[in-house]
């Protein structure tokens, strides 16, 4: 398999405290709603518990992104170095195509520019041997970048519950799930 | 639905409509005996439908000069497939039009009566994306269709000699039948889908929009055809009407899947 960047999200780790979506929107000053990164909470259907459950969620920078195959000016690109995917926001028309057309919401509308944008991998900082700015903020190390070429945790997963399942789109992230927690009950 | 999407529901629906008055004028010209009925004004009709679709399309896009650019990435892109498809359509309906002496030319009739189906193939293509679970199949494509022959069969009428009505009124009503059963039906499966399909179905059960939709546009135009057996001159636009109705609610009522993050799928 080529190199393929992703990013690992460590459910486990993660205390949702939203740093890096705090630090993407320092790093890159969107507009006001423009969001690259978000930090969803699990809901209770799938995490009852009293502890809280956290996944921070991007663009996945899919094997076949279907951001790029949807886009009618080609503006998107896929690096055949590492696999990240990267709009040329220059060339978008704003035609809105991919943001209705990604399943994980990621590319979004920015009013100012009318024109789509999205996480971009920090791409300029991966080829300064740097870490994005979300995975370089994160205090506990819940969000990690991985290379799926090399990547061999066993209990790693694709699609964990509350994750959109898009097969054709094989997206380039992979999850740790949160931990149950211990119930000690007295006894009476 | 956002101001960006009002554009498209007249781009589709105007350009479908053209796609079917087209489809059935070349049908009535050359594959029924007798009067061809007014086919001049009748592509006339298409062609200035096919500029105001077009015109609209251009106030979605946040840089409309970029437009021309739409036909860059036919290899992959529906939505490039969909604007190349369109041009050569209106290109075609065009030189229809100009060369119409009594007829337009069988051959050029039926070659633009197809590639005007096959745009609005592209067209279901481009409107059936991932991202959109309960749109994400072959229905995009079966709404467009039934505009096609809804409206275009409504609007055909206008230009129909008396002789042919009964064959328009048929068409027509069979249009209308079918879509009735579609719309009726189509909301109610999505229910049995996951739960952004289901919120899909349930958001259009509980809308006016849809009810608008199929009392508007599907079932007083029937009761019309049905009781006065022929086309009045105002059912047309009431099935146009209708589909307008119907497009805003398909741009505004699917629920995309982003929007459940976090919750089960
Ligand atoms: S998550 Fe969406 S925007 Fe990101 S690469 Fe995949 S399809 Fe494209
Ligand atoms: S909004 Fe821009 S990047 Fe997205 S599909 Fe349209 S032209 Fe391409």
């Amino acid at each position: 398999m080529k190199k393929q960047l992703a990013f690992y999200i460590d459910a486990k780790r993660c205390i949702g405290c939203f740093t890096c979506a705090m630090a993407c929107k320092n790093q890159y000053h969107q507009e006001s709603g423009v969001i690259w990164r978000d930090v969803y909470e699990l809901k209770e259907e799938i995490y009852p518990h009293r502890e809280r459950a956290f996944y921070s969620l991007a663009c996945n920078h899919c094997e076949n992104p279907t951001c790029l195959n949807v886009c009618p000016v080609v503006a998107y690109y896929k690096r055949e170095a590492d696999g990240v995917v990267v709009h040329e926001q220059d060339k978008c028309i704003g035609c809105g195509n991919c943001i209705r057309s990604c399943p994980y919401g990621a590319p979004r509308y920015n009013p100012v520019l009318k024109r789509a944008e999205k996480c971009s991998f920090c791409w300029q900082r991966l080829d300064d041997d740097r870490k994005p700015a979300c995975v370089l903020s994160c205090p506990t190390e819940a969000l990690q970048i991985v290379d799926l070429a090399e990547f061999d945790e066993a209990n790693a997963v694709q699609y964990p519950a509350g994750f959109p399942r898009y097969p054709s789109l094989n997206p380039s992230v992979r999850f740790r799930l949160p931990a149950m927690p211990k119930m000690i009950r007295r006894k009476l | 639905m956002s101001q960006m999407e009002m554009p498209l529901v007249i781009f589709t629906v105007l350009s479908q409509t053209a796609v079917g008055l087209v489809a059935i004028s070349a049908i009535r010209q050359h594959a029924a005996d007798g009067p061809a009925g007014s086919v001049r004004p009748e592509w006339m009709t298409a062609v200035l439908l096919l500029i105001a679709g077009l015109v609209a399309s251009l106030f979605h896009l946040g840089h409309p000069l970029g437009a021309p650019m739409a036909i860059k990435h036919l290899g992959n892109a529906w939505l490039s497939r969909e604007a190349l498809g369109i041009g050569v359509f209106t290109a075609l309906v065009i030189v229809g039009f100009l060369s119409a002496r009594g007829r337009v030319n069988a051959g050029l009739s039926f070659a633009a009566a197809a590639v005007g189906l096959i745009a609005l193939f592209f067209t279901g293509m481009t409107y059936s994306p991932p991202g959109f679970p309960a749109l994400n199949n072959v229905m995009p494509f079966v709404f467009f269709l039934l505009t096609a022959a809804m409206v275009g069969a409504g609007f055909a009428s206008y230009f129909t000699p008396a002789e042919k009505m009964p064959m328009i009124t048929r068409i027509l009503a069979v249009s209308l039948i079918v879509g009735l059963v579609v719309y009726l039906v189509v909301p109610f499966l999505w229910l049995s889908g996951g739960t952004v399909m289901r919120q899909t179905g349930l958001n259009y059960i509980f809308s006016p929009l849809y009810w608008a939709r199929i009392v508007v546009g599907l079932v007083v135009p029937l009761i019309a055809i049905w009781r006065m057996r022929t086309v009045p001159a105002w059912v047309p636009v009431l099935v146009l009407a209708g589909e307008l109705i119907g497009r805003i609610a398909f741009f505004s009522l699917a629920v995309h899947a982003s929007a459940n993050m976090g919750g089960i799928y």
